[in-house]
């Protein structure tokens, strides 16, 4: 809302200079957001909050005013001068839904001479934004922005059966509003209508048929009261929003229609000449009945921290139009009509919090007994994310809206969670996995240059129904660049395999390698899964390729919720007494012998004092036949009794030995 | 005269030995000379001692003292030589193996934490050491906790599908993490002193300023006795441990369906110290909240007694506080993930 200063003088003195006024009002919840000189005025927009239609207008912010400063407000001035024959004996006004409008006030002036505003009106309408049309459409905006009720003028000649009647559009109803544009109606819309038509939509814009011209003489000027929420969804509804319809869906002040009135027409006949028809042509139902509202004295210091003197708490009242009574224990306030936010005794305390000054109670604080904690798995969350950094691994922040078909691809069998009014089609669903936004936060880096990274992300995923949180790793590019003291060396998939291994072992888990059950997003023959827990590989080249992204990627995601509630269960082992002895193996072995078979027949005979199996090498080619490869092998012994004889180890070799030899046909290579 | 001969022997023997000591430089030829002079089958001392019955009885105490003498003097001055070529040795040893230390450390990658992580826990640890408890729930929301139940009926502005993304005509992301305020209210009789961080949306085309996704940390306190004084102390104390002891707090009259009075939250401009600048736009005060007294509508959803408690609540965004706490202009920075970005927290 933009205020003139000068405008405002008129209603209350000012007695400070722009920028001090400029604060004053911020404190009292008048928000400046910009303060522009013009010529000798200063215009303010305000932050009028939603709660506050009464401050809308110079009247209602000049009564915030008289409170700061304590200074008298002054009405409007105008003198009304009316011929006798009576307006209601020209026009019938009737209201078909009270519930709607509540009140409608009309008057009639005749012989009126449409023309330009003068201009001094038109600067005042200018400097706040409003393009001036005629002297008649210019006062009913004036008065708008003095006074806050929205007002229409008709050219009154164009109503048909001289009756105004406000009710309900019927179902096929159209009207042309002045915009030009013809809109369709329908039963959850108030119109004002004549005998026949529509010829304006309550409280948001006039119809074109009956609007002001040159050719007009007599006007019917309109002053009425529109129920809030009506408003708001015709006005949504058309999507025409207008200053008359942003009031109306805030409230407007039911007593001063009639007062707007007779200024309007006060104002016009000064105008653009015109004789005013005696009276207002008031249709106002059920009259309103004040809203009074008990405040104890005693809830003043309860509620907000300090007392407040008698003296002010009646002061700030009184100025801000309220009445107020001593009571028993307090007072018996009677809230005034444009005051539409105020209802309950916290709202009279947030009164005079507000003007006895926000600054004046002294920050306290809370007494109390207890403790305070974390999210249940706060230190465990934040001891993993350590773990990730110190590994190497950034932590990024993907964006939870994601497009439909990519998320389809990374999870065709997971039912998306949709939304019904997205803002662009690219973010039309919730993410049902980490892996598109960290390919988008890959394929950024890429563009800019950058190729080697290694990311992290916890977040939720969604689908229909549910959500939950989960981790991703990703690595891509070199783990370490060529130096002086060391050659490059890309991420490779035993890299990501060794930080998922060592992320459960902080927390205790246990890590099976299944080939089974991993999404086609993953390698086929560079990919597993360790149960429901972690799905991990390098990704398909496909997958990579739709982000543009032309270099092996490493995933690792996890079930984050599960990881972090894991029962740490570990019970210490005695540490070694006795020495460990290590014994090598080079072994010719076929092709399809993985590791693990090894392992297995190694395991498989049995030693207790076998205490660790690692393979140190492997040779693809050498002096042996092509269908074989080489795998040197390392295996350490060691009791927890005694330290072991070179024969007890000898033996251990052989049986060893022979199982591999007759479980995978390996040999020992010489 | 043999045995004038014999001392004379010994005294060229020590002569001699003086002038191959001078010539010693390493350990070899160190140990070239004990061999020579001390070697029990050849050593020059040795044999001469040997010679030692030879001699005349007379002269034999003599000579024997004399070379005796002699041996303990070469093997003391073989030892003392043994010690400062050692030491030399060992010194060199270390001058080549000097390093040029000007050259870059080798270092392992070490990955970086997101800045909204580091001031979500920041926040958090700040509230948990005044004993608020954390609490979160979820993102899609039903529009019961998210409007209704905090006193924004249906119909009301604040819920139009252009500002709120809808899944469903009853479900929503939530555009505030208030909803769980409720959800713990009505879980638990006051004293209620918690705060909520976490993700919330709002449809907002993405600039500088906007984005559809951020994050969000309110705070609610219900006891008996609360006061709008606590709100104005509690908001003190938090601003002065996160932007720093001088910091100055401000409320302002502001208006939100959930609170009465409600207060917009404005810190001392953190850039200029107040002094002014563009930042602040010369007001010396930067916008970084919302708060105010609990709306008693919002007691009758979760059936608390408004007349015998009291409570404040507060909330503000997490990119905000990020985005003063570090210079971050642009609040998309914060979702691209540059690693030029990350790296530097």
């Amino acid at each position: 809302m933009k205020i003139s200063l000068a405008w405002l003088k008129e209603f209350v003195e000012v007695p400070v200079e722009p920028a001090r006024f400029g604060q004053d009002v911020t404190l009292v919840g008048l928000a400046v957001d910009t303060a522009e000189t013009v010529g000798s005025d200063t215009i303010f927009e305000l932050d009028i909050t939603t709660n506050r239609p009464d401050c809308l207008n110079h009247a209602g912010v000049a009564r915030e005013v008289s409170a700061i400063y304590g200074k008298p407000l002054r009405a409007p001035e105008f003198d009304l001068k009316e011929c006798d024959r009576p307006a209601s004996g020209i026009f019938s006004i009737s209201i078909t839904d009270v519930d709607l409008c509540a009140r409608y006030c009309g008057r009639y002036i005749e012989g009126v001479k449409i023309g330009p505003s003068p201009d001094w009106l038109k600067q005042r309408l200018e400097a706040l934004g409003v393009r001036s049309i005629n002297n008649v459409a210019d006062v009913t905006n004036y008065v708008m922005l003095e006074l806050g009720q929205p007002l229409h003028a008709f050219d009154a000649d164009t109503l048909q059966g001289r009756q105004i009647i406000v009710r309900r559009a019927s179902i096929d109803e159209k009207i042309t509003t002045l915009d030009g544009i013809e809109r369709a109606l329908n039963p959850s819309m108030l119109v004002i209508a004549d005998a026949n038509r529509p010829v304006a939509l309550a409280g948001i814009m006039g119809g074109q048929d009956t609007e002001i011209s040159g050719k007009t003489t007599n006007v019917l000027l309109e002053s009425a009261t529109f129920a809030p929420l009506s408003i708001r969804k015709t006005a949504r509804t058309l999507g025409l929003a207008t200053e008359a319809s942003y009031r109306f869906e805030r409230g407007a002040d039911i007593e001063m229609a009639r007062f707007a009135c007779d200024r309007a027409a006060a104002m016009i006949q000064q105008l653009a000449a015109g004789t005013i028809y005696r009276g207002v042509i008031d249709t106002y139902p059920v009259t309103r009945r004040p809203v009074v509202v008990t405040l104890r004295r005693a809830r003043i210091a309860a509620f907000l921290g300090s007392q407040v003197d008698d003296q002010i708490v009646e002061r700030i009242f009184a100025k801000l139009g309220f009445r107020v009574d001593q009571a028993d224990g307090g007072w018996s306030v009677e809230v005034p009509t444009f005051r539409v936010d105020v209802s309950r005794e916290e709202d009279l305390l947030e009164e005079i919090a507000r003007h006895h000054g926000f600054d004046k109670f002294a920050p306290t604080l809370p007494v109390w007994s207890g403790f305070g904690s974390g999210l249940p798995q706060y230190s465990r969350e934040k001891s993993l994310r350590a773990l990730l950094t110190g590994s190497g691994y950034s932590e990024i922040y993907g964006l939870s809206l994601s497009d439909d078909k990519i998320e389809h691809q990374f999870r065709p069998d997971v039912s998306l969670e949709r939304l019904t009014n997205p803002l662009t089609e690219d973010a039309s669903v919730l993410r049902a996995s980490l892996l598109p936004g960290v390919l988008k936060a890959i394929q950024w880096n890429l563009n800019h240059g950058i190729r080697d990274l290694q990311f992290f992300e916890m977040g939720k995923v969604y689908k229909k129904g549910s959500e939950r949180r989960e981790l991703i790793l990703a690595a891509t590019g070199y783990l370490r660049q060529k130096s002086i003291q060391e050659s490059t060396r890309e991420f490779t998939f035993y890299d990501l395999k060794g930080d998922v291994e060592m992320i459960l072992k902080a927390f205790d888990l246990e890590m099976t390698m299944e080939k089974t059950g991993v999404p086609s997003s993953y390698h086929p023959g560079r990919s597993a899964r360790s149960g429901n827990m972690v799905k991990m590989g390098e990704l398909h080249p496909d997958y990579t390729e739709s982000f543009k992204v032309r270099q092996r990627v490493y995933v690792a995601e996890f079930d984050l919720d599960a990881v972090l509630e894991s029962r740490d269960r570990r019970q210490l082992q005695p540490v070694p007494r006795f020495p460990s002895i290590r014994r090598d193996f080079s072994l010719l072995l076929d092709r399809s012998t993985r590791f693990s078979d090894v392992k297995a027949a190694i395991e498989s005979a049995g030693i207790q004092e076998l205490v660790e199996v690692g393979p140190f090498d492997r040779l693809e080619t050498g002096p042996f036949p092509e269908s074989r490869y080489s795998l040197a092998v390392s295996v350490v012994y060691q009791s927890s009794e005694r330290t072991l004889t070179d024969i007890e180890v000898e033996q251990f070799d052989q049986q060893i030995l022979h199982l591999l030899g007759q479980r995978l046909g390996a040999q020992l290579r010489s | 005269m043999a045995s004038k001969t014999g001392i004379d022997q010994l005294r060229a023997i020590e002569e001699q030995f003086e002038r191959d000591r001078a010539c010693v430089v390493d350990l070899r030829s160190l140990e070239d000379i004990r061999t020579r002079y001390l070697s029990r089958k050849s050593g020059l001392i040795t044999t001469q001692l040997q010679n030692l019955r030879e001699l005349p009885s007379s002269e034999r105490a003599e000579f024997g003292r004399v070379g005796n003498e002699l041996k303990t003097r070469i093997e003391a001055a073989i030892e003392t030589l043994q010690t400062t070529i050692a030491e030399q040795e060992k010194l060199s040893t270390l001058e080549r193996e000097r390093l040029d230390i000007t050259l870059p450390g080798n270092r392992r990658r070490i990955g970086h934490h997101h800045p909204l992580t580091i001031v979500r826990n920041e926040i958090e640890e700040i509230f948990v050491s005044m004993g608020y408890t954390v609490e979160d729930g979820p993102e899609v929301e039903n529009t019961y906790y998210n409007f209704e139940a905090l006193n924004i009926p249906a119909g009301h502005p604040a819920r139009d599908p252009k500002d709120t993304f809808y899944i469903s005509d009853d479900l929503v992301l939530r555009t505030h993490t208030s909803p769980v305020q409720v959800r713990t209210m009505e879980k638990v009789q006051p004293p209620v002193r918690i705060i909520c961080p976490g993700k919330v949306f709002r449809r907002d085309a993405a600039d500088a300023t906007h984005s559809p996704m951020f994050h969000q940390v309110e705070g609610l306190l219900v006891d008996e006795g609360i006061t709008f004084s606590d709100l104005k102390g509690t908001l003190e104390r938090f601003h002065r441990e996160f932007f720093g002891k001088g910091t100055k707090t401000r409320l302002r009259p502001s208006f939100f369906p959930f609170t009465e009075p409600s207060a917009e939250v404005d810190v001392s401009c953190v850039f200029c110290g107040a002094a002014g600048c563009r930042i602040c736009k010369n007001t010396g005060w930067i916008e970084v909240m919302g708060s105010g007294m609990v709306h008693p509508n919002l007691y009758s959803f979760v059936k608390y007694d408004p007349e015998k408690y009291t409570g404040f609540a507060f909330g503000g965004g997490i990119e905000r506080y990020t985005m003063l706490k570090y210079n971050i202009s642009d609040i998309q920075s914060f979702f691209q993930n540059d690693m030029r970005f990350l790296e530097q927290f």
